[in-house]
């Protein structure tokens, strides 16, 4: 029987033909095959938390809720091989629980860390690159149904190609990560007025470890976070009131807990270009759109990679975010904001709200076409793309190959 | 300390001004709401924002502890949704402890500054 299936935010929602659940890689394989042998697509559902269609079909959507064990680890080594169910909270306390650590958490800790390691989503700090650069290692299933082995010393194309892939080559259900031994991390805020921010941003990015900021469009105030070894980093901001500080473990401290549900526009930027796009956005929003928007817009920083779908690919990153309550209008305001972004070099994040297709994307990835060539060699018959990816992609609708449509 | 005022207050007339003149935030056009908890306990409040158009918005939680007083501009509320500037709404706040509501509303669209403000109708 069909089941409605709905993101996080409420912003997406469709019907899949079957959800599974597959309770091992051979169950998976078989699943696969299947569909693969029918003409049917198949995605992959993570934890729901991006809000771009990514796995809406209407054929077959795979759950990997069973794939929640840490295999084998090494502390010497610093690496961890964990199953691509759990999220990045579970994973968190889980690695911790062996004396490992990501290198960072994004804002939130919700999504699959497979999701948000495929989708190029990041934590903040300028010498921290995203979480996709943690990879070193996959196990997968492939679009003919084969479980396969790639690891960065011996296929590293294939790795810099499927760090952020977006579900496209195959279907994970092991990764190898790079760890850092646990650490601990002291938390603060900080609240002051905008111009103060901007004024001294260079050296907050500098003096810490993780900082990003936000800012409120309806005061023009805003609020720095940074995030430290204990005692290192900015320690009295004579300009800013610090409003919290506690010190933990850095899965604790790196995330917040977030009830109220939003939908989010995010591009990634070079770094050199971020304060001005900052600007001129807020500028159009104190301008336009303080009626409606009174969610803040986030700002953070990311280190250069190489892999070929990253927003931070070849070059220092600025992203910044736009928020807005979910349930309230969000496409005329995120829309009027886009053409800011794109006129400053930017790159959409791909699990974020975004109107670019293929036409416009393959321009600001330099490394596009490997990515498409190794996707094809993967999956010839596009068993891994819905729609959705197929415009992203460049790929015919698949009604248009004669295939019957989703 | 004895615990002030009522348990539900009502404001009517609420109508953030849609634009500001002047350095932000010590200028920005705002309605805000002052809220008094005399007692000994925090007061656990929910707001609930009616509108024109379209069914009430509830509910915005704030506490405050206990012998504290809060200023919260309606501005900056966005849980669960933010309140449109420069559109009417009304306010309806409930307690579990006696408080005392001040309204005030700040109007800056043009350089001679406004302000006004009034107790909230203290419905129980």
């Amino acid at each position: 029987m069909a089941h409605n299936w709905s993101n996080w935010s409420g912003s997406l929602s469709f019907t899949p033909d079957k959800i599974e659940t597959p309770g091992d890689e051979q169950a998976l394989r078989s699943l696969v095959h299947k569909a693969a042998r029918q003409g049917r697509t198949v995605r992959v559902v993570g934890a729901g938390h991006s809000s771009t269609p990514l796995v809406q079909t209407d054929h077959l959507l795979v759950s990997l809720q069973s794939f929640k064990e840490i295999e084998s680890y090494s502390l010497s080594r610093g690496e961890a091989t964990i199953g691509t169910g759990m999220t990045v909270e579970e994973a968190g306390a889980a690695l911790h629980e062996i004396g490992l650590a990501t290198h960072n958490i994004g804002d939130v800790d919700v999504q699959t860390l497979m999701g948000a390691i495929g989708t190029g989503t990041h934590g903040t700090g300028a010498q921290l690159q995203n979480l996709s650069a943690m990879l070193t290692g996959i196990r997968m299933v492939t679009a003919r149904g084969e479980l396969v082995e790639y690891s960065l010393e011996q296929h590293p194309e294939f790795l810099r190609a499927a760090r952020g892939s977006l579900g496209a080559l195959g279907i994970f259900t092991a990764i190898r990560l790079r760890l850092l031994p646990a650490f601990r991390l002291q938390r603060r805020e900080w609240c002051t007025h905008i111009e103060e921010t901007l004024a001294h941003l260079e050296e907050l990015i500098a003096a810490n470890r993780n900082f990003d900021f936000y800012w409120y469009p309806r005061s023009d105030l805003s609020k720095l976070r940074t995030w430290n070894p204990p005692g290192e980093g900015s320690h009295d901001l004579p300009y800013a009131k610090c409003v919290e500080d506690k010190t933990g473990w850095s899965h604790e401290m790196l995330p917040k807990t977030r009830d109220i549900k939003f939908d989010e526009m995010e591009y990634a930027l070079p770094a050199e270009a971020g304060p001005a796009c900052f600007q001129e956005i807020r500028s159009r929003v104190k301008q336009r759109w303080r009626k409606e928007v009174a969610w803040r817009v986030l700002y953070r920083t990311v280190a250069a990679d190489d892999t070929y779908l990253s927003p931070a690919y070849g070059r220092q990153t600025v992203t910044i975010s736009l928020h807005h309550n979910a349930g309230l209008p969000f496409q005329e305001y995120f829309d009027d904001i886009e053409p800011i972004f794109r006129n400053h070099g930017g790159r959409p994040h791909w699990g974020k709200k975004h109107t670019l297709k293929a036409a416009d994307l393959r321009h600001l990835y330099p490394r596009w076409e490997a990515f498409q060539s190794i996707r094809k060699q993967m999956d010839p018959d596009c068993t891994f793309l819905n729609d959705y990816l197929r415009e992203i992609f460049g790929e015919p609708r698949r009604d248009a190959r004669g295939g019957g449509g989703e | 300390m004895k615990a002030i005022g009522q348990r539900q207050w009502v404001i009517p007339g609420g109508h953030v001004p849609g634009t500001s003149t002047g350095a932000e935030p010590e200028f920005t056009s705002f309605d805000q709401v002052c809220i008094l908890n005399s007692g000994d306990k925090e007061a656990e409040i929910e707001i609930t924002i009616y509108h024109t158009d379209r069914e009430p918005v509830v509910p915005y939680p704030l506490t405050i502890g206990a012998r504290r007083v809060r200023h919260t501009r309606i501005n900056d509320l966005i849980n669960p949704l933010a309140v449109p500037l420069d559109t009417d709404y009304a306010v309806v706040i409930e307690s579990n402890v006696p408080i005392v509501v001040l309204f005030s509303r700040q109007d800056t669209r043009q350089t001679a500054n406004a302000i006004a403000f009034t107790l909230a109708f203290p419905a129980e």
